[in-house]
């Protein structure tokens, strides 16, 4: 007997016997109305989380161990692996992907059971059960389908080892990120159904839902930068977002879920959008499974796809039941959805926030019907048709524009209405320097309309929001507190609302560098003998020659490297060692290893394309503006939204009388 | 009042020593970048980035690895060579391998449902958005007076948002 692989196997079944525990005892109870049976139900969400965490440290100790008699540690892993890449073989095929999947799903929802569920007394019973669904439809996949814990028919005596592609330590953080931005959205559906079944569609689900919904964006937005970072930096095709089918399944549950932070504050304000704000949640966790089914199917070739299975079949069913269910609920529940407030102004925060909303949704739109595109294209005219990135970069790339001016002018605006007076004032400085700037740009050479627009839209959103911190600082220095102090204080007043801002600002970096980038990339590509040059951006590249070297772990054999001297004038400014990497398991997978010299201006990124036996080597060569600024402003949007996820710790007053101008207090609404 | 003047002129400054430094990081050469001439690699390049890799998913031929994007970079060098533009050039390419080499969808055929579901679900947003928005604002309530409403708005209603959290 396989101890390992029993143990696993095991523990998944007793988590699967768990969470259907869990159901029954939170049905039962919420039907019968015993709150003990619903808190046994709610202990055993998290006894699930536990079963579900032994069968994923049992495969853990097969990897570090090497255990091969374990047929999925011997197809991931080998034994000059280098022990930190081997937690990267955990979740690099279907079954161990999996079980990562549903291993971070039950953390969450163990957290979720222990903290929020107490908390929500009207739906305690509801949650509960729709937490042990969610980890029974995962499970039943694990055991049925694909479960990591088969043992091998005969033990190797060596594994095979990682895909080349994911020998990287990027695979290390980028996986887990993106992954567990996918399950956590599990959690805004939980909460958002709950309060379907339980009919209440007031503020009292939101109050709960919010951090949850802040993580699970935050995680997921996490994932996606780190997903465009890696594959900037190994793939080796000179750009980090290709819309591949599979990358559009991680973005896709992202902007439902974007547009819900937003559009939750309209809620809890004003009372407006209950149904929408449901819709959003169970988009952004039906598109997660979605992504999930379209990795697993076989339903559209990617790089990042699993091979096909019949997993992918059982999810589609469980996308479908999510669907009909959420469906079905929600057409029980309109009457409870109406609005608490009206709308009053086109001209206000809340108009733009709206449209920002039906933004999102068409975004999403299009990004479903170009990665679906392909399947239908197959059925009704019998040829796969792909849908490349200019087609994206056409229909996505002005709305994206579009939604960065909405964001800037929505900071603009102020909640409920305003006069003409006010809001002209608030637009003038604003406009005049966002006019100034376009003209300068223009006289620079920024002549390609769409650049241009999207770096003024970025431009304009950078000054509204700075224009808010002022505003604030101004406010909380006219209440005593020293200028150096008072930007901390207005995080420390509002967290949400001022680190909401710092992710605008980082929205609008990346704007900048996406624009510079995409536009304004160079390239090209030569062929050189050693000791000789090509010229680029202002700087002289001279090839020094090939230099072979051997592997020494993760199943590398072998890599070519063909040095590059880089020169601007006469100093040196870097030596790139681009080159080639082929591994003994896979000698039909070589793949690049890219050079990068990175500055704030621009990144100078080659990979070598081959070589003959004279020793001459073939360079494609990019020079990508301003790149870094993708990296740097996906910092800002990261550490703004951690603030904004953050708790809130309490007010600082700041003095009426500077920031109201001697305003009236509105009415209640 | 006065006080606010020199306080707004200084926002000002400071905006535009931002917009200033902003663009001195944006001003990567932007004329430059587009005036050199173009050689044979050139051509070629341009080319291999309007095609995709037949066996890839999504991979510009320029940047493919596999033998036969190797081979089709050398077939098109030779194509150029004698004197086959570029649309020739990728439509030998599109005969022998189908549309799916093409980076750019054509609109035409069946490729028009894709720009039809684009055109249909931009204009579902747009018209159930308005609905939405025209709905929601029927009752609206008369306009306040001019310059009631500013700042301190916002400030009461983070402040009530904050009641109702500590709740």
């Amino acid at each position: 007997m396989n101890v390992g692989a029993t143990l696993g196997a095991a523990s998944l079944l007793t988590a699967l016997a768990t969470a259907l525990f869990a159901i029954g005892a939170a049905a039962v109870g919420g039907f019968t109305r015993r709150p003990q049976l619903t808190g046994a139900g709610r202990r055993a969400v998290i006894v699930a989380a536990f079963f579900i965490t032994a069968a994923s440290v049992t495969l853990g100790v097969g990897l570090l161990r090497n255990d091969f008699s374990m047929a999925y540690v011997a197809s991931v892993s080998s034994r000059e692996m280098e022990t930190p890449m081997k937690w990267a073989s955990f979740y690099s095929k279907q079954p161990g992907s999996l079980l990562y999947w549903t291993w971070a799903m039950s953390l969450l929802m163990a957290l979720f059971a222990w903290r929020t569920i107490p908390s929500i007394q009207w739906g305690a019973a509801q949650a509960t059960a729709l937490c042990g669904a969610c980890l029974t439809a995962f499970l039943i996949a694990l055991v049925f389908f694909a479960s990591p814990f088969h043992a091998s028919d005969v033990i190797p005596a060596d594994g095979v080892g990682l895909n080349p592609l994911l020998v990287d330590r990027g695979m290390l953080i980028h996986p887990p990120f993106l992954l567990g931005g996918l399950v956590s959205t599990a959690l805004p559906f939980v909460l958002g159904m709950t309060a379907l079944m339980a009919g209440r569609l007031d503020g009292a689900w939101l109050r709960s839902v919010r951090r949850w919904a802040i993580a699970s964006w935050l995680i997921l937005s996490i994932g996606n930068m780190l997903g465009g970072w890696w594959a900037y930096t190994v793939l080796g095709w000179g750009g980090y977002w290709g819309w591949d089918p599979v990358e559009n399944s991680a973005i896709l549950p992202l902007l439902p879920l974007t547009a819900f932070v937003h559009s939750m504050m309209l809620q809890e304000r004003r009372g407006m959008l209950k149904l929408w704000n449901l819709t959003l949640v169970i988009a952004a966790f039906s598109l997660a499974v979605f992504g999930t089914f379209n990795v697993r199917s076989g339903l559209v070739d990617s790089v990042h796809s699993f091979a096909q299975s019949e997993i992918g079949a059982y999810f589609l069913g469980v996308l479908a039941v999510v669907l009909i269910g959420a469906l079905v609920l929600m057409v029980w529940r309109v009457p409870y959805m109406r609005a608490e407030h009206d709308f009053e102004s086109l001209l206000s925060r809340e108009s733009t926030l709206i449209v920002n909303n039906y933004l999102f949704t068409a975004i999403a739109l299009v990004i479903l019907g170009g990665t679906l595109f392909p399947v239908f294209s197959e059925l009704f005219v019998s040829s796969k048709i792909t849908v490349g990135p200019p087609f994206y970069n056409s229909v996505v790339g002005p709305l994206l524009i579009i939604l960065v001016a909405l964001i800037a002018i929505g900071t603009v605006l102020p909640w409920r209405r305003a006069s003409n007076a006010t809001i002209a004032r608030r637009f003038a400085v604003p406009g005049v320097i966002t006019l100034v700037a376009g003209v300068v740009l223009f006289v620079l050479g920024l002549r390609e309309p769409r650049a241009l627009a999207g770096v003024l839209s970025a431009i304009a959103l950078v000054v509204v929001t700075a224009r808010e911190f002022a505003l604030g600082a101004r406010g909380a220095h006219a209440a005593g507190i020293p200028w150096l102090a008072t930007i901390s204080a207005l995080f420390a007043r509002d967290q949400r609302r001022y680190g909401g801002y710092l992710v605008h600002i980082g929205v609008a970096v990346m704007a900048v560098a996406v624009v510079g980038s995409t536009v304004y990339q160079e390239q090209t590509r030569v062929s050189l003998s050693p000791g000789e040059s090509f010229q680029i951006a202002g700087r002289t590249i001279t090839f020094m020659g090939l230099d072979q070297r051997d592997g020494t772990v993760n199943g590398v054999q072998t890599e070519v490297i063909a040095p590059l001297l880089v020169k601007h004038g006469q100093q040196t400014e870097a030596i790139l060692e681009p080159g080639r990497r082929r591994f003994t398991n896979f000698p039909e997978q070589p793949t690049a290893i890219v050079a990068l010299h990175t500055s704030l201006r621009d990144d100078l990124y080659v990979f070598v394309q081959g070589w003959d036996d004279t020793g001459r080597a073939d360079f494609n060569v990019f020079v990508n503006p301003l790149i870094v600024w993708l990296w740097i402003g996906g910092g800002i949007y990261v550490v703004g939204g951690i603030f904004a996820w953050m708790p809130l710790v309490g007010t600082v007053p700041v003095r009426e009388s500077v920031t109201t101008g001697g305003g009236a207090q509105p009415q209640q609404a | 009042m006065t006080s606010m003047l020199p306080r707004r002129a200084l926002f000002v400054a400071l905006s535009a020593l931002g917009v200033w430094l902003a663009l001195t990081v944006c001003s990567v050469e932007f004329g430059a970048r587009a005036a050199s001439a173009k050689t044979p690699e050139d051509a070629a390049l341009q080319i291999e980035k309007r095609l995709l890799c037949p066996q890839c998913t999504n991979l510009r031929l320029d940047v493919c690895d596999t033998t036969i994007c190797a081979d089709m970079r050398t077939e098109i060098k030779d194509r150029l060579a004698k004197g086959e533009s570029d649309e020739q050039i990728i439509a030998y390419f599109q005969g022998r391998y189908g549309q799916r080499v093409l980076a750019e969808v054509p609109a035409k055929g069946f490729n028009l449902v894709l720009f039809g579901w684009v055109g249909v679900a931009i204009a579902l947003v747009v018209v159930i958005g308005t609905f939405v928005l025209v709905r929601l604002r029927r009752t609206a309530t008369p306009e306040l007076a001019a310059g009631v409403l500013r700042d301190a708005d916002e400030q009461w209603l983070d402040e009530q948002l904050h009641e109702r959290d500590a709740r």
